[in-house]
């Protein structure tokens, strides 16, 4: 018997057109024209080509989204009911089919309003079982797939909101959702959201990688030095990405930790590859440092003593050691490049950039290398001690020694000043470029920040119960949430009871009374000064203090280690530390939180000093021994 | 006293809206702005919005009249903000119909925060859900080979189990 179901939603909506089009006034016709102008504005595919096919949302002024020709999804479903209750009714007595049959093709034949008045007769004819029964029913029928048939700009715009578990998860929907899920504007939006940043909805940030992709490009030209323009770049980063967006239709999937537009535009004929890729590459390396899973681990005997200084980029590894020597190698292999010597006793500092090598030595003396060739350019005597750090910005050479002061030198200028503050040795000094200071870290325990123009001192941090033995400025975003340690008060006890302080000096409590007689505090709040809002410190006293630049007061203490921290490193995820209980502690620099502690050189020595990179950490330590552990995808 | 604003929906039903709660849609709001609407003017056609779904559209203006929304143009803030707790509600009781022709309204009268909001809950509809449960959810059909599903599957693992 012929049993139709068949809809005429059709001809109906084909009245609604009709009527619509009664009521063209003046108003209407503008209406209309701003309709099709954002419609067009907002349309990314009116400039770039997408597999997707578009329903023209107009469609849907016409069908309803079920009868709806160019809708095939539920379609399936449809039918597939339709067989289900024609088996049904074949079974019943041909009266009955009859009758039943009658009621459906007169609702088919109905209008629409006349259906709704149907369906409002059943209703208030049904049990409520009967209710209960459309009310499931209906439940199942109405779902529409939002993601292929909304217009492409809302489809995109809902995707954003999806983590990515989520979001490979919907690539693996149908054709359609994968290919707006894999979608390059989705993915971009992903990777500005968590590249060298914090997410603020996920918690997870990701590693920005410059190095990586520096090393994609064959030669990049004059890029700057990754290891000590780490900062600027991430910066640059953000900004170049937000730029983007704003003219989202020239997105160009470069792989683009290139950070400088200006390289960008020269170099658009490189490789590219989708923000998916890029995402995640990114994403597996940070799990892997998550979980502590290293990929590859390189260990070899650099020096046949103490190893205490390293620090490296991309291709080379830098090594200074008590043997006096400096050995270059690269980072990939662990292969032994070359070896620089001249100083006449242990190298205790170094700091390069693309060109040049700057070491400073137990021999009183500040050497610029050319570590291409291996030649020492130069060599600055000055310092009455050892030299223990040096840091260089541009012309602008920093130096703490063991005679207690900080000299700036001027390259250009042959002038140097002494900074007098410290009464002990100076462990260590960093250049904060952007607001053209410099920090301190001594011996005497205290940390201080110097204004590189006038030479003024213009913090003193002190806290530390132990020689401080590395400081860090750190500027970070607003939005960064750094957890804070809820009671300061307390902090100097914990510290004596941790106990194993050897080098701790006594009545370092006496240091808190000093603080109020100190005049006020040199503002600091001036924001075109760019400067750092946070130092990260380690120190002897077994701790790595955080200390809020502005209020020189300390904000967070991390404890972990149980005997003296000799170096730490940092980037905007991770601190990396070493320490003389031999082990090597990753830890978290949002919360403080300690992530992973490697103990490898519990059978070599002390960790002496240590490096961190967006991939990567390397230690080495006082028997010699570097090793580098490498937390890339694999395969890469 | 505020002035009242007439409108018509696709099925010819007429709305009679204060002015102040219907220019939370920009697209009439820059409309009274530009063509300087009065009491004999002709009801505004909204010839893509269907009677029930401008009631919806209505009772959310209503409750956010007084309601101050994240600048359109921090794109951070808007993103970041999770669903305001009444709209959850209010979006949460409609069939997908319902919802889907909410956020088109809402977009066709260019109504930012309702806009924001209905895809943020079809957004919570998708996520931490399985490829398989989101083709439930929505009724869709996988128009994947079995071949090219495996390979879909090994190509997306990497984000499995964070």
């Amino acid at each position: 018997m012929d049993f139709s179901l068949s809809c005429n939603d059709t001809e109906d909506s084909k009245k609604e057109q009709t009527h619509r089009k009664i009521v063209p006034t003046e108003i209407s016709d503008k209406l209309q024209k701003i309709n099709t102008d954002t419609a067009s504005e907002q349309d990314p595919l009116h400039h770039l080509n997408c597999t997707k096919t578009l329903i023209p949302s107009d469609n849907f002024g016409r069908y309803c989204y079920r009868h709806n020709p160019d809708v095939k999804c539920n379609k399936q479903t449809d039918l597939s009911k339709f067989e289900e209750l024609q088996g049904t009714i074949e079974k019943l007595p041909r009266s009955e089919q009859n009758a039943i049959n009658n009621i459906w093709s007169t609702f088919s034949a109905s209008s629409s309003s006349n259906r709704n008045l149907i369906i409002q007769g059943l209703l208030t004819q049904c049990c409520f079982p009967q209710l209960s029964f459309i009310s499931q029913e209906i439940s199942s029928l109405i779902r529409i797939d939002f993601i292929s048939t909304l217009p492409l700009e809302l489809s995109l715009k809902i995707l954003c909101y999806l983590d990515c578990n989520s979001l490979c998860n919907a690539a693996q929907v149908s054709k359609n959702w994968k290919s707006l899920a894999d979608d390059d504007r989705v993915w971009h939006h992903m990777c500005e959201q968590h590249i060298d940043r914090k997410c603020p909805n996920c918690g997870w940030g990701l590693p920005l990688m410059h190095m990586k992709r520096a090393r994609e490009v064959e030669v990049a030209a004059s890029s700057s030095s990754s290891s000590c323009a780490n900062k600027n770049s991430s910066n640059n980063f953000r900004a170049f990405t937000t730029k983007e967006t704003s003219k989202r239709r020239k997105i160009t999937p470069v792989d683009s930790t290139t950070n400088d537009p200006a390289q960008l535009a020269t170099k658009n004929h490189r490789k590219t590859r989708p923000w998916k890729t890029v995402y995640s590459e990114r994403f597996q390396v940070e799990r892997n440092w998550r979980k502590g899973t290293y990929t590859n681990l390189i260990e070899f005997q650099a020096h046949n003593d103490g190893v205490l200084t390293l620090k490296y980029d991309h291709k080379h590894l830098f090594t200074g050691s008590y043997d006096k020597s400096v050995k270059i190698w690269d980072i990939n292999t662990g292969k032994h490049i070359r070896t620089l010597t001249s100083h006449s006793q242990g190298v205790k500092s170094l700091v390069f950039d693309e060109q040049k090598l700057i070491t400073g030595s137990l021999d009183k003396t500040i050497k610029v290398w050319n570590y291409h060739t291996g030649q020492c350019i130069s060599t600055y005597r000055g310092h009455l001690d050892a030299v223990l750090s040096v840091d260089c910005h541009k012309v602008h050479i920093a130096s703490g020694s063991a005679d207690t002061t900080v000299k700036l030198w001027n390259v250009e200028s042959r002038t140097c000043h002494a900074l007098r503050g410290h009464t002990e040795a100076v462990n260590c000094v960093k250049i904060h470029p952007k607001s053209m200071t410099v920090f301190s870290a001594s011996d005497d325990m205290t940390v201080k920040m110097w204004d590189i123009g006038t030479q003024k001192c213009l913090r003193t941090f002190k806290g530390h119960v132990g020689q401080v033995m590395k400081v860090i400025p750190l500027s970070l975003s607003k939005d960064y949430d750094l957890v804070r340690d809820e009671d300061e008060e307390t902090e100097g006890e914990n510290i004596v009871e941790e106990g194993d302080q050897e080098d701790q000096p006594e009545g370092a409590n006496q240091q808190d009374g000093d603080n109020e007689n100190e005049p006020e505090l040199v503002d600091l709040s001036d924001p075109s000064m760019n400067y750092p809002n946070y130092i990260l410190t380690a120190s002897l006293d077994n701790t790595i203090k955080l200390w809020d630049v502005k209020t020189e007061k300390c904000i967070r203490t991390q404890f972990g280690h149980v005997e003296g921290i000799w170096d730490i490193s940092c980037d905007t995820f991770r601190i990396v530390s070493g320490a003389h209980d031999r082990l090597v502690k990753i830890w978290d620099l949002q919360s403080g939180k300690c992530m992973l502690t490697f103990n490898s050189h519990s059978n070599s020595g002390a960790v002496s000093c240590v490096g961190l990179g967006d991939e990567s950490f390397v230690s080495g330590d006082e028997s010699g021994v570097v090793k580098i552990y490498n937390f890339d995808v694999i395969g890469n | 006293m505020t002035e009242k604003i007439r409108l018509t929906t696709s099925d010819d039903q007429e709305f009679i809206v204060e002015r102040n709660i219907i220019e939370r849609s920009v697209l009439i709001k820059n409309l009274l702005n530009d063509t300087g609407y009065d009491e004999d003017s002709e009801a505004i056609p909204l010839p893509n919005v269907r009677s029930s779904v401008f009631k919806k559209v209505i009772e959310w203006a209503e409750h956010h009249k007084d309601t101050t929304f994240p600048d359109d143009d921090d794109e951070d803030a808007r993103k970041s903000a999770p669903i305001d707790d009444w709209d959850k509600d209010f979006l949460k009781v409609v069939d997908q119909e319902m919802l889907y022709e909410i956020i088109l309204a809402a977009n066709f009268l260019n109504i930012r925060p309702l806009l924001d909001a209905g895809c943020k809950t079809v957004a919570e509809m998708i996520r931490g859900k399985s490829a398989d449960e989101i083709r439930r959810t929505f009724n869709i059909v996988n128009d994947f080979s079995p071949d090219e599903e495996e390979a879909i599957k090994r190509e997306n693992e990497w984000a499995e189990d964070r």
